[in-house]
């Protein structure tokens, strides 16, 4: 019994990386309808990023988050205008082998620049531990989740209440009447994508000082940050959020109950139990898993 | 007179040429090619590259200074093996289209059963430098041989080591150790786990508390922790893969999990350079089964072992800066340098001649790279007692050799390991 208050700390710390990955992806996937599978490589340049900001210019994670915002947009807004946007009309298919492409390519060309090596932002903080109430939690998982249901919320909020949220779901639910209505999609969809973008960046810079970083280390985040998004509802942020820490919970209790090998099957079981009942995921609207297609 | 002087003059031609025969200075006829097979990219690409580039250091050295191999200058056909789908087509390549007769790598166990299969259907030798699967040379193939242990071997060593070292520093005797055993679900942790497990149990009675697989791309491991914390053991044989050995030492230290010692087994995860680098002196204290590292006493080699040895390591400080290889060079080149040797005694590489001389090589210990010696088995597998193998720990952010001790100057530090802070 006395394990129960660190597996629920563990459970809220990993289910808080997990939503910190997953927020951006669930912007681009409800917004543009497209499957992206070169998030996982943004996601290792962000950390690489804080690597090198540490290691050769001295900055501390949490200061290269800053630095990171901008260049992040930036590159969202190129890899859209070069790579995403001669397909965003394509087929999925199209869509998928694009974004599969791009992320074998910025896998490599990390590999030939940066080498295989793992490598770690060891900070002076990286083995602070704040214990409470029995359980350890460590102090850069602590301001992930913090800044993971910041970002959730504000996220929430822009989609909600901004006029240019509005536009982005109006376009989510119909590409072609919301043109007709004078949105320019064009500019909507590069928009989306630079903002998921830098919600990576955001996740990658904040998961330096937690995990070493190498040219493959987005894959082992990428997949289960889609089961989070896809049983959240396809676009819903809170639902995004609540799904990534029940995937979490599914994996520490199950890793702590069964066995470590379990934690796999028991959280793709329930993902697949939850889509054959709701097939739009836990928090998503009927028929939202077909909308804009 | 001039008879004579000319025969002088001739002879000391000829023994000019001889030496040069075996300081190899250019009198290579032709060149003779292999295939080298490694992942140099994808998850293993790190290993990969360091394996490749202890091959290519041995190859310098074999051509510019051992009189190369058969009398030929070695030249490499080198490809890419992410995965067990591309080791098969690039085998098959290497084989067709450069119609090589002899394929080496491919050091992951993940990857070696599909590569050596590949090369078995071309009718090709497949020389294994590194992987560690069992099965490798369990299938009855004519074509495979290893120079490295089996996973059996690594988890024979652990087992040797906690019975007669680690056992009486803690003050147990062998069936009082308490042991849990955590490990990477490949085939490479469960070879070795296994193994250890079958023999800590059967030979010396040890108590195993746990036993737990995952796999190495798991984000938490500290529900594992949890239980291993429970379980209370004294040794914790922990193979890990890489980054999961850095988040495992993390997080152990999150959860104050005071184990007395850690036993790892080969040249990933706490055998890797990444763990050292992460943790600095943070890392003190776990132990790996590698080759030899600081402290390593040379000169209780063979002559010839002294040799290739001392050879070796200049090329590793000319190349890299380090005075001390890298377990990636190490199997590379000793099994490379194997290789020369089976290649100069069979004198060709048709494959039932090569055969018999490999199985007629009867080489002591200490005689080669890392004080291997030479015997293999039936199967193709270099004798587990030949391939001598030493346990290192990490010590002020090195990793140095401890045991066995009579082959080196260092020794076991922190048995018990006590407070995560007190390793300094």
């Amino acid at each position: 019994m006395d394990v129960i208050p660190q597996l629920v700390a563990s459970t809220l710390l990993l289910g808080g990386l997990y939503a910190l990955i997953a927020v951006g992806l669930t912007l681009i996937f409800g917004v543009m309808r497209v499957v992206n599978f070169a998030y996982g490589e943004f996601l290792m340049l962000a950390m690489y990023l804080a690597f090198f900001a540490f290691s050769r210019l001295a900055l501390d994670p949490y200061v290269t988050l800053v630095l990171a915002l901008p260049v992040f947009f930036a590159a969202g807004m190129a890899s859209y205008h070069v790579v995403m946007r001669p397909v965003i009309r394509a087929s999925h298919n199209v869509q998928v082998f694009t974004t599969v492409g791009l992320s074998i390519a910025l896998q490599n060309v990390a590999l030939v620049l940066w080498t295989a090596d793992a490598r770690t932002v060891r900070t002076e903080y990286y083995a602070t531990t704040v214990r409470i109430g029995g359980a350890a939690l460590n102090f850069a998982q602590i301001v992930a989740f913090v800044v993971a249901v910041a970002c959730t919320a504000a996220l929430f909020a822009f989609m909600r209440w901004s006029y240019t949220g509005k536009v982005m779901r109006a376009t989510a639910q119909d590409r072609q009447a919301s043109s007709l209505m004078g949105i320019d999609t064009d500019r909507v969809y590069a928009l989306t994508w630079a903002v998921g973008i830098v919600c990576v960046g955001v996740a990658g810079v904040l998961l330096a000082p937690v995990y070493p970083v190498y040219p493959t280390a987005g894959l082992q985040f990428v997949l289960i940050a889609f089961v989070a998004v896809v049983l959240g509802g396809l676009g819903d942020m809170a639902g995004a959020l609540i799904a990534a820490v029940i995937v979490a919970a599914v994996e520490v209790v199950g890793s702590y109950v069964l066995g470590t090998a379990w934690k796999e099957v028991l959280y793709l079981m329930l993902f697949i139990g939850i889509l054959v009942v709701r097939p739009a995921g836990l928090f998503g609207q009927r028929g939202a898993e077909a909308l804009g297609t | 007179m001039k008879k004579l002087i000319g025969a002088v003059v001739i002879g000391l031609v000829a023994v000019t040429l001889g030496v040069g025969g075996v300081q190899g200075q250019a009198q290579l006829q032709g060149e003779y090619k292999i295939g080298v097979l490694q992942p140099l990219t994808g998850n293993l690409a790190a290993e990969g590259k360091r394996h490749l580039e202890g091959y290519e250091l041995m190859r310098d050295l074999i051509n510019e200074r051992f009189g190369g191999v058969m009398g030929k200058k070695l030249v490499f056909a080198v490809g890419d093996a992410p995965d067990p789908t591309a080791a098969a087509s690039e085998a098959t390549r290497l084989a067709t289209r450069e119609g090589v007769k002899i394929i080496s790598g491919t050091f992951s166990s993940t990857l070696c059963g599909a590569a050596s299969e590949a090369a078995s259907r071309q009718n090709v030798i497949y020389w294994e430098t590194s992987c560690v699967d069992p099965r490798f040379t369990q299938r009855g193939l004519k074509n495979v041989f290893r120079t490295e242990v089996d996973g059996t071997g690594f988890g024979w060593y652990n087992v040797e080591f906690m019975a007669k070292h680690l056992a009486h520093r803690l003050g147990k005797k062998p069936n009082e150790l308490r042991v849990a055993f955590l490990s990477e679900d490949s085939s490479y942790g469960q070879s070795v786990t296994e193994m250890a497990r079958k023999r800590a149990k059967e030979e010396f009675g040890m108590q195993e508390v746990a036993a737990e697989y995952y796999a190495f791309t798991t984000n938490d491991l500290t529900p594992t922790i949890l239980k291993l914390k429970a379980a209370n053991p004294d040794v914790l044989h922990h193979i890990a893969r890489n980054q999961d050995a850095i988040l495992f030492w993390r997080q152990a230290r999150e959860q104050n999990f005071q184990f007395k010692a850690l036993v790892h087994a080969g040249a990933t995860g706490y055998g890797s350079p990444d763990f050292g680098k992460a943790f600095g002196n943070d890392g003190n204290g776990p132990f790996a089964l590698l080759e030899p590292a600081p402290g390593f006493l040379i000169e209780k080699l063979r002559p010839e072992g002294q040799r290739i040895e001392r050879a070796f390591r200049e090329a590793v400080k000319a190349k890299t800066g380090s005075d001390i290889p890298a377990g990636g060079h190490q199997l590379a080149a000793g099994g490379l340098w194997v290789l020369k040797l089976a290649l100069d005694a069979a004198k060709t590489d048709d494959l039932d001649k090569f055969r018999a001389a490999v199985f007629a090589m009867d080489i002591p210990v200490g005689s080669a790279i890392n004080g291997w010696g030479v015997k293999f088995e039936p199967n193709g597998q270099n004798t587990n007692a030949r391939v001598q193998h030493y346990m290192l720990q990490w010590q002020g952010g090195k990793m140095v050799t401890v045991w066995p001790e009579e082959f080196t100057t260092e020794r076991a530090k922190w048995i018990p390991l006590g407070n995560w802070d007190a390793r300094k």
